[in-house]
């Protein structure tokens, strides 16, 4: 029961389903909408939906997707001004990482990959900072 | 088939002009980065799903379908569907078909069609207590609709889908939200199969694929409290979804024939049609 309730708390904690909850979420939020606006000039479409959590080194965060083949996805993500760090990787459905475009700088990172079939797949958050930073992760297709 | 990468490459273009210099891609130039360590068993299982990224929406769905052909959207139109409703469960099930139907007449390009949908969506909205918040959205759907402006009525209609699982939630009913999106998943399904049956397309069929997003809605049902659970449609969804769930979920080489499209149409189509029925 307390292993229980402890992995509900984490999951509470890393997790917010709607909306930005605090400060660090609402400046992550504006900061990976400024790298999303490059991709949605080139066409792609964003997703309405956001993930907000917490990545340190060596506690990176991973989220599942389903994805189409034949569409092309950017998964994009910010922290707050000033915490730098953060990586986006892509897995298939057995955890095997598949090749991504990759863009990186200061607060804000994204991968860019056309998957060859569709289904689940995964994308990691991971960061280099020592402290727990607060992403926001948002992605887009076309 | 043209290479994947030569989609992403405006993309890294576009970010390169709107980045001040000293903007650094990973990798190297355009090529890709090299790759990450495999994710182990425990990774995978920490891994989290959030309804509003984890689903795909049909419209996704559906650009994926545009790449492969020349889709006739019109022909899977429905006549209006009765936004009665035997109960809260039936009506989110239907509202999830409803929103899935206004990105089928996106993808048309009919104008009356987008706008008759957002009139049913509100309508039914209403009849869950959320009208209030999506009744703005339901006002930039006809405004969309009236300027043919197809690109943002695709994403307004997410952000409606959204709106209401927010209102749900916000209203404690975060139960429901599971089953609007398994309607409008449904009613893609359907859709997609229809087009298929219509005119067959290896490439399209492909997309059919996506075990782990049945298992993963069927989980989401099996979490639903007792009541809802046990409602006689919700019953008889989760059975029906058991054996989509065996038709979706083919090794990532197969393709399926039209004989197996059709089944999963046939389940699909039935399925929807018990959704609008409340049967």
């Amino acid at each position: 029961m307390k292993r229980l309730l402890l992995s509900l708390a984490l999951v509470l904690g890393t997790t917010v389903l709607f909306g930005a909850d605090t400060d660090d979420q609402t400046k992550a939020h504006s900061e990976v909408l400024d790298l999303a606006g490059a991709f949605q000039n080139d066409g792609f479409k964003l997703r309405d939906g956001t993930w907000y959590a917490k990545a340190s080194q060596g506690h990176a965060q991973t989220l599942e997707v389903n994805l189409y083949s034949g569409n092309a996805y950017w998964f994009s993500v910010a922290a707050a001004e000033g915490s730098p760090g953060l990586t986006v990787s892509v897995f298939d459905d057995h955890g095997n990482p598949v090749e991504v475009q990759t863009y990186q700088k200061d607060n804000k990172a994204a991968a860019g990959f056309s998957p060859d079939a569709s289904g689940l797949y995964y994308v990691e958050v991971s960061s280099s900072a020592q402290a727990a930073t607060t992403f926001c992760l948002i992605y887009s297709y076309k | 088939m043209a290479p994947p990468w030569k989609w992403l490459l405006p993309s890294i273009i576009a970010i390169l002009a709107v980045e001040p210099l000293g903007a650094q891609q990973t990798g190297g130039g355009s090529s890709p980065t090299p790759a990450a360590s495999p994710l182990s068993e425990a990774e995978l299982k920490a891994a989290v799903t959030i309804d509003s990224l984890t689903v795909p929406t049909p419209g996704e769905f559906f650009k994926a379908i545009d790449k492969t052909g020349k889709p006739n959207w019109v022909s899977q139109f429905r006549p209006p569907t009765p936004i009665g409703g035997v109960n809260r469960a039936q009506m989110a099930l239907n509202l999830g078909t409803l929103i899935a139907d206004g990105y089928i007449a996106v993808e048309a390009q009919d104008g009356q069609q987008v706008k008759n949908i957002g009139r049913d969506v509100l309508a039914l909205a209403k009849k869950l207590s959320v009208s209030d918040s999506v009744l703005a959205r339901g006002k930039s759907i006809t405004q969309f609709a009236e300027d043919g402006s197809w690109d943002q009525l695709n994403e307004e209609l997410e952000a409606t889908q959204n709106e209401v699982k927010k209102a749900l939630e916000e209203n404690r009913d975060t139960d429901l939200i599971t089953l609007v999106s398994i309607g409008g998943w449904i009613r893609g399904t359907q859709v997609v199969t229809g087009l298929l049956v219509e005119s067959y397309n290896p490439e399209t069929a492909k997309l059919l694929r996506q075990p782990a997003l049945v298992g993963y809605l069927r989980g989401k049902l099996d979490q639903l409290p007792n009541r809802i659970r046990q409602d006689k449609l919700v019953v008889k969804m989760n059975a029906d979804l058991k054996n989509i769930a065996t038709l979706v979920s083919f090794p990532a080489d197969h393709v399926p024939t039209a004989d197996e499209v059709k089944t999963l149409n046939q389940a699909s189509a039935k399925l929807t049609k018990e959704i609008s029925a409340g049967e």
